[in-house]
């Protein structure tokens, strides 16, 4: 199967750098991720490839990002952060379409839910890592099957 | 502050609308975001609001113009995803008009808009830029 780890990671890295200007962004094995109180979006894949990717932010994380967007103080996830939060998983996972299309893979993307993975789910592509950065760290949860 | 140097394309046209249309969004979500209760803030958010939409419009129109002007090969894609968005944007509005202006709806409206416009202008728009400048024809407006 192609490589998916690899264009999560570089769209999660390019949009970070982009409108974020974090580029101190390192990926580690998804055991060193942990986190109290977190965000989990799901973008559901339709397509060449079926399945779901969950972006999973500790509460930390979105705040930074929505600080850094807006050159706000946000001290809660609430609706607006979380809305903000959502869209970045949407424009991550849009990239990684347009990656895919390069390797003949035609996708497309549902817009973003709030939920935790679904664990009944088989998925011949489940890999997951954790994304480190200077406002702290992002799980990409990744499961994908390729369609017949 | 909303709007980053980073931002400017080197097209002035193009630029001074950026401007304009981030500096109206950060005005927009100041007025949302204050401490205010929403009673006392919801005027004043739906008066930004209204101004906010009529300029988004206005620049998205002025933009594809441009685009049509300078031949830019991009600019059908460009305009799907001008339309995409002003249909989000009619949507929620209608949306939030008929729930009686909701306040979470209108937060969720403002985090999005935020996200989308940044990536928008830090990315999308700056395909126009490089192929005007490659063209020599960036100053022109």
């Amino acid at each position: 199967m192609t490589d998916l780890y690899g264009p999560f990671l570089e769209a999660t890295r390019n949009v970070f750098k982009l409108m974020l200007e974090l580029n101190d962004v390192s990926d580690h094995p998804a055991d060193s991720f942990s986190c109290d109180d977190e965000l989990d979006v799901s973008i559901g894949f339709i397509g060449d490839l079926k399945g779901e990717v969950i972006y999973r932010l500790p509460h930390e994380t979105s705040l930074g990002i929505v600080n850094i967007m807006s050159g706000m103080e946000f001290d809660a996830v609430d609706e607006f952060v979380t809305s903000a939060v959502s869209e970045i998983a949407n424009i991550i996972s849009g990239n990684v379409l347009t990656m895919l299309a390069g390797e003949d893979l035609t996708c497309d993307i549902l817009p973003p839910v709030l939920r935790k993975p679904d664990e009944s789910g088989e998925y011949t592509f489940h890999n997951a890592c954790c994304v480190t950065t200077s406002i702290g760290d992002v799980c990409l949860d990744i499961r994908l099957n390729q369609a017949e | 502050m909303l709007w980053k140097d980073k931002y400017e394309l080197g097209v002035p046209l193009i630029d001074v609308q950026h401007m304009e249309l981030f500096q109206r969004v950060e005005v927009f979500m100041k007025v949302l975001r204050s401490s205010a209760s929403w009673d006392e803030k919801v005027e004043k958010v739906n008066e930004t609001l209204e101004f906010m939409n009529a300029y988004v419009v206005e620049h998205f129109r002025d933009e594809e113009a441009y685009q049509e002007k300078i031949s830019y090969p991009g600019r059908e894609e460009h305009k799907k995803i001008h339309t995409d968005m002003v249909n989000y944007v009619l949507a929620v509005t209608e949306e939030y008009e008929s729930s009686g202006y909701d306040e979470q709806l209108m937060q969720k409206f403002a985090g999005k808009l935020m996200a989308w416009l940044i990536n928008h202008v830090a990315a999308e728009d700056q395909r126009i830029a490089a192929y005007a400048i490659s063209k020599g024809v960036a100053k022109n407006d």
